[in-house]
């Protein structure tokens, strides 16, 4: 790999174990102002040291340049996209778009570790194909720029007939485009032997949506947890991060 | 020609300085769901690349990550996929998708610098015909694209016409094929990847017409390498200038062996029945008429005659006349070279011999177990009364007396006076 992109990689995930912790505080782009992060810096500035890297809108990433060494890598959310909405949202998607914000020479510009991507599948024919071609051109412009690339797929439309296949299907999707990491939602044990058997050396995050997936993901062998927005709604985020990390990061033995 | 662009042909398709080149389709991942060939990407690629084959075709991030196993002298060529399209996973009825797609949908992914950048000697791209009026025209537009792209890069183009769609049926797909394989030149296509028409003549006229070198693809995995290595052979012998195979290798129990197979008979001349033996025989053998035998038993006299092996009698000889009720029902039994002496030996004692071709035994190496006795579909495998010499002059129980060939030049045909034992298949053996 390309030594910028290695060393960038490094700044978010650990040397020591390989193991990363992500938080995910880039959901204001398409749903706005979510509970816990009506006051984004207040909200997320106290997590920057418990995790590794916090996911960000190009814009909040501006917001959160004074960091020290001590706190998160910042990975930026490279595109917007509605499909995050429900339909009991206040602007229920009729259709859905994705919309390419960043570069990776923007990323540079914003000083942040990598550009996040989101893959959408089971959607119309034209996002699919959106999301791989800006996964093909982020990866390759990434290479010369030195920025890594993180797929986020996101198995969320009304086609997807198999859920853990389609998460398969994104994983190969990304690898294939040139991904630098991929995120994945829980797709059970077997999919995920599958997933880390096709990534190889690439990391992988699991996006975990409960206690139970976090140690299934880690004795399946995820490098990495990717938590959303909701982690900021609980009574003690920054105590729920410091935990997670604690657990994500114990010597090899300690869990147990 | 401009350079770059001739250098980059001749290195894909020059590497033997005859022409072809065997390539494989490694970009599955890239558009289909995810299978096994899928997920053992990389131990597939150092599977052909041991094989000895010529181009891999890769998605652009796999490209870059198996960037290393390209390099050195011998390293093959990377043919990198420039467009994306979602046909595999056509189909809404089909549950096997993960992800079952209503519309075919191709785009042009990167741009032939891009390509180049990756390490790329070739790109290839889609040319879809007979789905819809509109993906036609979007190919066409997306192909010329690439094409202006790549001569200004020095990039070879091979284009990949494909027949799909409502527009095709089993009647006009040889038409439609034939079509794009000239269409695709005339927008500016330096090779084709192309379906076989499925007989020796239409691919020869398709090949004809379209003037530039010519890869056939496999198609859909079979279950009988033979089939694979027969598409590749009729397709060759129609004019093809190689292959780009996909699941037919890369599902493969081995692929590296069929690599082997395959550029055996581009490179080596070898026959289909060449390449599933692992060798090239340009020996004699022998074959039956048996409407024509009499069971004079003449083949079976001469045999022995012929041979000295400190026996006599028509029970030493190495063939031998099932007799018939009556002339033509007789049955002449002799070593077919089905190997399966060779293959049970547990001693290696036995093989093929390097002039001839027939079966021949070390017998230094054996040691009486008589599997290849008991093996022998036609029972031609005797128990020779000549023993092993274990010293000088003193000899010890048997060994196995096979089928020699008279070494090029068999008794048993010669004197046959029916011809019902013939030889065949020698055409530059030399006596």
């Amino acid at each position: 790999m390309h030594t910028s992109k290695t060393y960038r990689l490094r700044e978010f995930v650990r040397p020591t174990d390989g193991r990363s912790l992500v938080v995910d505080a880039s959901a204001g782009l398409s749903l706005g102002p979510l509970p816990g992060l009506e006051r984004f810096e207040a909200a997320v500035r106290p997590v920057l040291p418990l995790v590794d890297g916090v996911v960000v809108s190009p814009g909040q990433a501006r917001r959160l340049a004074d960091r020290t060494r001590a706190d998160a890598a910042l990975l930026a959310r490279a595109t917007w996209t509605n499909a995050l909405r429900g339909d009991d949202f206040v602007l229920p998607p009729a259709e859905i778009n994705l919309i390419p914000l960043l570069s990776p020479a923007d990323a540079l510009d914003l000083g942040v570790s990598a550009l996040v991507l989101d893959f959408l599948l089971g959607y119309e024919e034209h996002v699919e194909a959106a999301c791989l071609r800006a996964t093909v051109q982020l990866a390759l412009e990434g290479s010369q720029a030195g920025i890594p690339l993180l797929v986020d797929v996101r198995p969320t439309g009304p086609r997807v007939v198999l859920y853990s296949k389609a998460v398969e299907l994104g994983v190969s999707y990304a690898l294939e485009g040139g991904a630098d990491g991929v995120a994945v939602p829980w797709p059970g044990t077997d999919s995920f032997s599958t997933i880390l058997k096709m990534a190889g050396e690439t990391p992988v995050w699991v996006k975990v949506a409960s206690d139970d997936d976090v140690q299934a993901a880690l004795d399946a062998g995820a490098a990495g947890l990717w938590l959303g927005a909701e982690v900021f709604a609980r009574p003690d985020p920054a105590g729920a991060l410091s935990a997670l990390g604690e657990q994500l990061h114990a010597p090899a033995g300690a869990q147990a | 020609m401009p350079s770059g662009l001739q250098a980059r042909l001749d290195r894909l398709f020059n590497r033997h300085g005859d022409g072809r080149a065997i390539c494989v389709a490694a970009d599955h991942g890239y558009m289909s769901d995810v299978t096994a060939n899928v997920v053992n990407i990389r131990q597939i690629v150092e599977s052909v690349i041991a094989g000895g084959v010529d181009g891999i075709l890769l998605s652009p991030g796999m490209a870059g990550r198996l960037a290393p196993l390209f390099q050195g002298r011998d390293g093959p060529a990377l043919i990198v996929r420039a467009d994306w399209m979602n046909m595999p996973r056509l189909g809404n009825a089909n549950t096997a998708n993960a992800v079952p797609q209503r519309l075919l949908w191709h785009e042009k992914i990167i741009t032939a610098e891009q390509a180049l950048a990756l390490g790329a000697t070739a790109i290839t791209i889609y040319l879809f015909l007979g789905y819809s009026d509109r993906v036609e025209a979007a190919g066409i537009e997306v192909n010329a694209r690439f094409v202006r792209e790549c001569q200004r890069a020095g990039l070879p183009c091979i284009i990949e016409p494909l027949a799909v769609g409502g527009q095709v049926t089993g009647a006009n797909t040889v038409e439609i094929l034939t079509l794009g394989a000239r269409m695709a030149v005339e927008i500016g296509a330096d090779a084709l990847k192309i379906p076989y028409t499925g007989d020796v003549e239409s691919f020869r006229h398709l090949i004809e017409v379209a003037g530039v070198p010519v890869l056939v693809l496999g198609g859909a995995r079979s279950d009988n390498e033979r089939d694979a290595l027969e598409l590749y052979a009729e397709a060759q012998e129609a004019g093809a200038a190689g292959c780009l195979m996909g699941r037919n290798v890369t599902r493969s129990p081995n692929p590296a062996h069929m690599i082997e197979q395959l550029t055996g008979i581009a490179h080596r001349g070898w026959t289909v029945d060449d390449a599933l033996r692992g060798e090239k025989w340009d020996f004699l053998r022998l074959k039956a008429r048996p409407a024509a035998c009499t069971g004079c038993n003449l083949c079976v006299t001469a045999c022995v005659a012929s041979h000295d092996d400190g026996g006599y009698g028509n029970h030493a000889a190495r063939l031998r006349i099932e007799p018939g009720r009556r002339p033509g029902d007789h049955r002449v039994m002799f070593c077919t070279l089905c190997r399966k002496c060779i293959d049970v030996c547990p001693e290696d004692a036995l093989r093929w011999h390097p002039q001839t071709g027939a079966v021949e035994l070390l017998p230094e190496r054996c040691n009486n177990c008589a599997k290849c006795v008991e093996i022998c579909p036609t029972q031609v495998i005797i128990k020779g009364e000549h023993g092993v010499e274990f010293a000088p002059g003193a000899t010890e129980g048997w060994v196995p007396t096979i089928c020699d060939l008279c070494g090029g030049d068999p008794e048993c045909a010669r004197v046959c006076p029916t011809g019902a034992i013939y030889v065949a298949d020698r055409p530059r053996f030399a006596p």
